[in-house]
């Protein structure tokens, strides 16, 4: 299992150029940079279209395909080849928006994962399409309004729940699966020191609050990433090989969502009704993984 | 292996391109019927006759897309497909073509209206940037797939070649095919070894690679330019490549890009491709010997297309009638564009007679193409012939 790795352990050298470009505020670039960190010069990323391309412009050998439902494909053939030159010390990295995970890359995501490929996946989760201007992806939150379900006399913003593509995953019995936070960078570091010394496929999910889609001020990003989290909407866990399941971090009591939800203009339009359904979701689901917690998963 | 002739279908022989070319990575995906291809791979796979990376991947866009990415990290890949998995890779299979990554892949012809075999397949993936090379008997699918690796791979071209025979009509007929001596195509073709690493520590060098290839910090339109200059420069190592083999194998086919059947004397060429080209030599023969003289001219390489090749034709002939196994639907048949595009600024043309043959897996046999040479010939003595386009 994953322990928590002190920040100041982080390597000091910078992989991400300093000017990319991303939107102030951008936790996706964040993510890209302590991923870089990490794993160094032993990773070799595959890109996909997202807003990965734009923000994390890395020192890392990179290859690019513009096949934005190829992540899983285009992983498993750089993974396959670094096996067959004996440069398994390559680690190929994908650092994947949630579109090209939960929507248009979900059946090669499910290939790859059923595969096992050697290949470590990053969702980092901004909850909709953001490099196209916030359209709704199935990881948007219900009652969330995007480009593509704007609130009106009709519309309550997205009408669905938020796709659980980290269960998903879980159940292809992956070695490694687990969701993480920005605003929780000990153990994101820690879950990506665990998952860069196994072989196989690993995926971490990553919460990566979006001030330009979710409408907020920039400043905020952290502050409702971890707001997320101590409300029980975005619970920190792992599954190792699909049977071990374990919360990660487990706050005393859980605040409730209104809160958080309302600090995003996303939700500026939410009733108490709607707080209350969304509210009972996230207290029923948290109860199900409590039960869970240390023991097995499915 | 050493050298040994053996009867088997062309699927089988597209097996023996794979284990003879020593691909590494190899992806799957099944489909009619190209589908045993796969199978055969799988049994060399799991007996040891083959050693590589055999992933059985969750469709045809996998198949592709992890096939490129294979390639560009550096090992020599294969793929293989047919009609409706041909057209899912089209979105990865311009990623291969714009990372310039050599790959090589069979395609059995299935048309996009059925099961049934046309080219309207490979015609719907014509402006992808691949190579493409038309095959008219196992035993050619076999060489041509051997072939195709060396011109993929050759530093003046390096892009994807598909080698393409018709479904049913190859993969699944038996013929005695010779099985080349494994140390010969050893020394015919080396190692795969990629300029362009992709490999940790080497990030400027593969980042430079990748900001050529999609034209950043450059002249917006260079990368296709490279691209367009890279199948030019394919025409002349194809010519080369299969006079290499021809040398050492003792089998080429024309000079790589078109061959010609019987057609000195000739007054008129028929023009085809794939098997319609086998079943011409046959109705060639009988006109012939009938005293027509008619000629068969065999199209081997589509893309890059052999315009010049066309320009030193035209003149020979009074007429040419152009079968297509394939129409874009709202332009025509896709060789009577090109041929009448590349003899266009000749002074003395051939007229050109337009046959649609085949499609939808319809029986194309001996009298018609018969029929198809009697009024091209009809046409070179000046008769005025009506329609120009026929569909037969």
């Amino acid at each position: 299992m994953s322990k928590p790795v002190p920040l100041v352990k982080l390597d000091e050298k910078e992989y991400i150029a300093a000017a990319n470009q991303s939107c102030q505020g951008c936790t996706g670039a964040s993510v890209a940079r302590i991923v870089a960190k990490v794993l160094k010069d032993k990773m070799v990323r595959q890109e996909v279209a997202c807003c990965g391309p734009a923000f994390g412009n890395l020192e890392q050998p990179s290859i690019y395909g513009e096949v934005f439902e190829g992540a899983g494909a285009m992983s498993t053939g750089l993974a396959h080849a670094f096996k067959r030159m004996n440069r398994e010390d390559a680690i190929v990295t994908t650092i994947v928006g949630d579109g090209g995970t939960t929507d248009i890359g979900f059946q090669g995501l499910s290939g790859a994962a059923e595969r096992n490929e050697n290949v470590l996946w990053i969702c980092y989760d901004n909850e909709a399409y953001m490099n196209t201007g916030g359209q709704r992806s199935s990881a948007t939150s219900k009652y969330a309004e995007t480009t593509t379900t704007p609130v009106g006399e009709f519309s309550r913003g997205k009408k669905e729940r938020k796709k659980n593509v980290a269960a998903m995953v879980a159940l292809h019995r992956v070695p490694y699966m687990a969701t993480a936070s920005i605003a929780y960078p000990e153990d994101f570091i820690g879950k990506l020191e665990y998952a860069k010394n196994i072989k196989g496929f690993r995926f971490i999910q990553i919460s990566a609050p979006c001030p330009t889609g979710w409408r907020f001020e920039p400043q905020y990003a952290v502050k409702i990433a971890k707001e997320m989290v101590l409300s029980g909407m975005w619970p920190l866990y792992e599954v190792i090989n699909g049977e071990g399941f374990r919360i990660t971090y487990k706050p005393k009591e859980l605040k409730p969502v209104k809160d958080v939800l309302k600090m995003q203009g996303r939700f500026r339009h939410i009733t108490e009704d709607e707080i209350k359904d969304t509210q009972d979701d996230v207290t029923a689901y948290w109860n199900r993984l409590i039960a869970k917690d240390g023991k097995e998963f499915f | 292996m050493p050298e040994k002739f053996e009867v088997m279908v062309g699927n089988k022989a597209v097996a023996h391109v794979v284990r003879l070319a020593r691909a590494r990575f190899i992806s799957a995906f099944p489909i009619t019927p190209q589908t045993t291809i796969v199978q055969y791979i799988a049994d060399m796979v799991a007996n040891g006759e083959i050693d590589a990376e055999y992933v059985t991947t969750e469709g045809e866009l996998t198949a592709q897309a992890s096939a490129f990415t294979a390639g560009a990290a550096g090992v020599r890949a294969f793929t293989a497909t047919a009609g409706p998995g041909l057209l899912y890779m089209h979105h990865p299979m311009l990623a291969t073509r714009n990372n310039r990554v050599p790959l090589v892949m069979a395609l059995m012809h299935r048309g996009v209206k059925g099961m049934d075999p046309d080219q309207t397949d490979m015609m719907a993936q014509r402006e992808t940037g691949w190579m493409m090379m038309e095959c008219e008997s196992g035993q050619e699918i076999l060489d041509t797939g051997l072939m195709a690796y060396k011109i993929a791979e050759d530093e003046r071209v390096r892009l994807p070649v598909i080698f393409a025979g018709d479904g049913y009509i190859l993969s699944y007929t038996d013929e005695p095919i010779n099985i080349p001596d494994e140390a010969k195509v050893d020394a015919f073709l080396p190692p795969y070894k990629t300029t362009i690493p992709l490999l940790p520590n080497q990030g400027p060098e593969s980042k430079a690679y990748q900001m050529k290839a999609w034209s950043v910090g450059r002249d917006p339109q260079a990368s296709f330019q490279d691209d367009q200059q890279a199948m030019e420069n394919a025409k002349k190592v194809i010519k080369e490549v299969n006079a290499e083999y021809k040398k050492m194998f003792g089998r080429g086919y024309g000079n790589g890009l078109v061959e010609e059947y019987k057609t000195k004397d000739a007054e008129a060429v028929i023009v085809a491709m794939g098997t319609i080209a086998s079943t011409g030599r046959v109705a060639i023969d009988r006109l012939q010997a009938e005293g027509k003289k008619v000629g068969l001219i065999k199209l081997k390489t589509i893309k890059p297309f052999p315009a010049e090749e066309f320009e030193k034709l035209g003149p020979k002939f009074k007429a040419m009638g152009i079968i297509d196994r394939n129409i874009s639907i709202g332009s025509g048949g896709w060789t009577f564009g090109e041929i009448r595009n590349a003899m266009y600024e000749l002074d003395e043309r051939p007229k050109t007679l337009q046959f649609h043959a085949g499609l939808n897996g319809k029986e194309v046999r001996v009298q018609d193409i018969m029929k198809i040479g009697e009024k091209t010939l009809k046409a070179a003595g000046g008769a005025k012939v009506a329609p120009l386009v026929e569909w037969v």
